[in-house]
């Protein structure tokens, strides 16, 4: 039979409201929903590496001083996580951009080793989490530095865990106070440098049109619209 | 975009669809797949079908071959990637191979080897495997958007070729090709359907007779109509892109020259291929147009980096320039930003690469600025020649939109305006034709022919007759010979161990890191696992010492945590330095393993076993895999940004911050915008290959554990177990 194309007419849809949700079935990944977050994973992991280099080097000079201070230079690290879910606003977003992000970022060969993974893991959870709070419907910059925020104690945890026969992560040997300076640092980290700079990096890509297929881009153009 | 458009193509019927830019032709394309809403945004309304039925009814029904070659490359290699649609319906694996030599033999690729690297393919290449991708899903209708529009004339005679193999056999499909050069298309279609600017169908019709009803609409359009010469270029006034130095030597001249590329392998080795050869002596003389000319994977791009200074020639004086200033020649290298601004300007073949600012008149004055002209007095009249060069290109009226919003031969007609307003004395430009109608490429060739009026010198690498007929000086590029390659070094034992296997070796290192309860063990637990790297990475062969360099290499970093993490502790645990040591030595056990392992695993064969064997989800599986072996081009995006800065004078001065900041800021922006616009044209590749239904796919290659995955597994395993027994051997012995 013959390929046929036939004009129809129907009212355009019209929304308001503040935060746009994905379509609906929540769960009803599109190809493009899985891809972005594949693709922007890899780019953010890339971006890790490099950002890893730079906390290694001029940034280690704060471990000379005051080593639980450089938690405040971590929130890079939970930013996949953030702009995951803020983008495609599906449920498992947060955490499958996290998880690509420290599987890309680990290939190079960095100094965790494979501890990267379950960091990964860990901190998209965390993300993952709020976003599911505020039942994949709020994505204002608020829930995206509580979302920052929150990317944080479970890896501080895995970091500062000492178990009782010896042994535990990086930080074990550290006295409880330094501890939990530590998760303060991180977790504000989270907030500014995870939270509100990937919100404002969310409507930086939606202003320069590239997130068309996505609510982030369907609320730009809405408020640009009238 | 699309209005009122009715139309019935019958089964087999081969289609060509024109219309000006603009007017919906790839939309209408993208609505036939039943693709409209993959990746865009916009209001759909009327319905499609074929076969009587909606087009995602039966997966792959429709065939969709995009412009960019490499848009819709799924796979790390030929055969993985024409099994993807097979695999996404389900097929099980002997009839997939036999669906792809048969796909591949029928567009002329039958003799590539089915595990030849997609990315060493060439464009033309590229494009055939495209087409065999979507003819494995025994497709109703192929759809084949500008197919050939950023192709050398050989390899677009090849797709052609290609099309022709298929149509000609019995139930072929239907062809519809999306064109704006008709010449070669024509004894190919049967039918001509034309649209008109606000996207209703105009005329349709038998192919020639069309073309001879409606040649005078078509030429007003701006469709190249076959036996038409090239439009008469329009005048431009030369005060409007005048070099801001007059010259009577060249600005650049470049000896003949070698480009070698190297690339570092991941097992440390490296690997140096000639990129490109300029056989004769060339010189940007004022007033000239230098072509160079030869097929993709001559080196033509390669060359214009080499005179640009992006890459550094193997003799490295090779290209001199003479800066405006009248300083002694110089290789473009070593000028800063500035002074590479104004000597050139270079319009690279991602013209959206070059975009520095939030609107198109800022864009045009970008450089101008960043070179202090704008400043003073003669703000108006830079401004007022931007909107002049505008109005010569036909942008005038999208002097307020954002420049990352403009159509591609928009962008490419917007680079060339902001490479000329301040008014450099060469113009380096990659293809700048490629995707102009009639109308646009009189006004951009006009543009040029009024620069060299002026002044200006051009090296324009192309594939375009019509711009090498203007030419002074033809170059013809050919793909540089290559020494033999030298023997491969030995396999080592974990090479040839699955992902599995060596991720997990990997993750084995965290627990056994994270029980070593004192320095003591560590010891005898980093000692076991040096020993177990030696014999993983062990070979008969050459190579041992690049892999060791490669491991090495990547336990830097971890050397460096270790001694952080070791500092911090001693610092604020009592300045004592058993728990340093503890803690530092737990880094170098968790790390090493993962030095020496994962840098062998396949993203590919990662993908087959997450999904086989740990049964993970297949859609996630298959787009995680897609992004890794992507993740090299990142860096080639990054690098092109960079230089795009500098070329247009943006340059980065550690001794102001703020320009590093503006440079990073920017780059990462460039580059998540560039991932993300891949990521939506391969999402509506892998949709029209079936992938947006692929509940249950099939998988074309096995996923076999084999004897050396469980050996594997177990010797990283003896690590975990040392650090556990050695306290209790030693409590034991105390």
């Amino acid at each position: 039979m013959a390929t046929q194309i036939e004009p129809t007419t129907q009212e355009p849809r019209s929304r308001t409201g503040r935060s746009l949700t994905a379509t609906r079935p929540l769960m009803g990944w599109r190809t493009v929903d899985i891809l972005t977050i594949a693709f922007l994973g890899a780019a953010l992991g890339v971006a890790f590496w490099g950002w890893g280099v730079f906390y290694n080097g001029p940034i280690t000079a704060l471990k000379i001083g005051y080593a639980p201070l450089m938690g405040l230079f971590s929130g890079p690290w939970f930013l996949a996580g953030v702009v995951g879910g803020l983008v495609v606003r599906r449920p498992g977003a947060a955490l499958f951009c996290e998880v690509v992000a420290a599987l890309v970022s680990m290939l190079p060969g960095t100094e965790w080793g494979a501890t990267v993974l379950i960091s990964g893991v860990l901190q998209g959870l965390g993300a993952e989490l709020v976003f599911a709070i505020f039942g994949y419907k709020v994505f204002s910059a608020g829930v995206a530095a509580l979302a920052g925020a929150l990317s944080a104690p479970l890896q501080w945890a895995f970091e500062v865990m000492s178990l009782p026969a010896g042994g535990g992560g990086w930080y074990a040997e550290w006295v409880l106070r330094d501890k939990v300076v530590y998760l303060g640092a991180l977790v504000v980290s989270g907030a500014v440098l995870a939270g509100i700079v990937g919100w404002l990096l969310v409507r930086a890509l939606a202003r320069a049109g590239a997130l068309s297929a996505f609510p982030p881009g369907q609320e730009h153009r809405e408020s640009h619209a009238v | 975009m699309l209005r009122d458009i009715t139309l019935v193509l019958e089964p087999g019927e081969r289609v060509l669809l024109v219309g000006p830019s603009g007017s919906g032709k790839s939309t209408l394309l993208r609505a036939i797949a039943g693709l409209l809403e993959t990746a865009d945004a916009g209001d759909l309304t009327g319905s499609v079908a074929v076969d009587g039925v909606a087009p995602g009814s039966r997966p792959g029904a429709v065939g969709l071959v995009l412009q960019e070659p490499g848009a819709g490359v799924v796979a790390a290699s030929v055969g993985r990637d024409v099994a993807f649609g097979p695999e996404n319906v389900g097929m099980p694996p002997a009839a997939i191979t036999r669906v792809v030599t048969t796909a591949l033999t029928t567009v002329g690729l039958g003799d590539l080897a089915l595990d030849t690297p997609t990315s060493a393919l060439s464009g033309g290449q590229t494009q055939r495997l495209a087409l065999a991708g979507t003819l494995a899903l025994d497709p109703s209708v192929v759809l084949l958007d500008e197919p050939t529009a950023m192709l050398d004339p050989e390899s677009a005679q090849e797709v052609r070729d290609a099309v022709a193999a298929l149509t000609s056999r019995p139930g072929a499909p239907t062809v519809v090709v999306v064109e704006h050069v008709l010449g070669p298309w024509v004894d190919l279609v049967e039918r001509l359907v034309v649209l008109s600017d606000d996207g209703r169908v105009v005329a349709d019709g038998p192919v020639r007779a069309t073309l001879e009803a409606e040649r005078e609409r078509l030429l007003a359009m701006g469709v190249w109509v076959p036996g038409e010469g090239p439009p008469e270029p329009v005048a431009v006034d030369p005060a409007l892109v005048t070099p801001r130095t007059a010259r009577t030597a060249p600005a650049l001249m470049a000896a003949p020259l070698v480009v070698e590329r190297t690339t570092r392998l991941l097992d440390g080795g490296r690997r140096t291929r000639r990129a490109a050869e300029l056989t004769a002596g060339l010189e940007a003389a004022p007033g000239s147009l230098t072509a160079l000319v030869g097929p993709s994977g001559s080196g033509k791009s390669t060359v214009l980096h080499a005179l640009a200074g992006f890459l550094t020639p193997t003799t490295p004086d090779a290209v001199r320039v003479t800066p405006p200033d009248a300083g002694p020649p110089t290789s473009p290298g070593e000028l800063d930003a500035p002074d590479l601004a104004r000597t050139v300007a270079w319009v690279p073949q991602w013209s959206s690469s070059t975009i520095v600012a939030g609107t198109v008149l800022d864009e045009v004055l970008a450089t101008s600025r960043a070179l202090r002209e704008g400043r003073s007095h003669n703000v108006e009249i830079g401004t007022d020649r931007a909107q002049a060069l505008l109005a010569a290109l036909g942008l005038e009226h999208l002097e307020r939109a954002d420049p990352r919003h403009l159509s591609g031969g928009e962008q490419r007609r917007l680079a060339v305006a902001a490479a000329l307003h301040h008014g450099p004395a060469v113009l380096l430009a990659d293809e700048p034709t490629v995707g102009q109608d009639r109308r646009t490429w009189a006004a951009l060739v006009g543009l040029v022919a009024a620069y060299r009026a002026a002044g200006g010198a051009v090296v324009a690498a192309t594939h375009d007759a019509h711009v090498v007929d203007r030419a002074t000086v033809v170059h013809h590029l050919s793909p540089p010979s290559q020494a033999p390659e030298v023997p491969s070094p030995g396999i080592p034992l974990v090479a040839r161990c699955g992902p599995l296997a060596l991720l997990g070796g990997a993750l084995l290192a965290v627990p056994a890191g994270v029980l070593s309860p004192h320095w003591s063990v560590s010891l005898v637990v980093l000692a076991t696992q040096l020993v177990l790297a030696v014999v993983g990475l062990w070979a008969p062969g050459p190579g041992a010492l690049a892999r060791v360099r490669g491991t090495a290499l990547r336990m830097l970093p971890g050397l460096v945590a270790a001694l952080s993490v070791g500092w911090s502790t001693w610092f604020l645990a009592g300045r004592d330095l058993d728990p340093a040591l503890t803690v530092a030595l737990r880094v170098l056990v968790i790390v090493l393993p993962a030095a020496v392992l994962i840098p062998w695993i396949d993203p590919d064969r990662l993908g087959d076993h997450l999904a086989q064997r740990l049964r993970l989800p297949d859609r996630p599986v298959v787009a995680t895999a897609a992004a890794l072996q992507r993740v090299q081009s990142f860096g080639q995006i990054w690098s092109e940004l960079s230089r795009a800065r500098r070329v247009r004078g943006l340059g980065v001065s550690w001794r102001r911050p703020r320009t590093v900041v503006a440079h990073l800021g920017a780059l990462t922006m460039g580059l998540l915008v560039r991932t993300l616009r891949a990521a939506a044209e391969l999402a509506v590749a892998m949709d029209a290959r079936g992938f947006a239904t692929a509940w249950s796919r099939s998988w074309w290659l096995p996923a076999p554990w084999r004897w050396r995955d469980t050996l594997l597994v177990l010797l990283s395993a003896v690590p975990l177990a040392v650090a556990l027994l050695a306290p209790v051997v030693g409590t034991a012995s105390d």
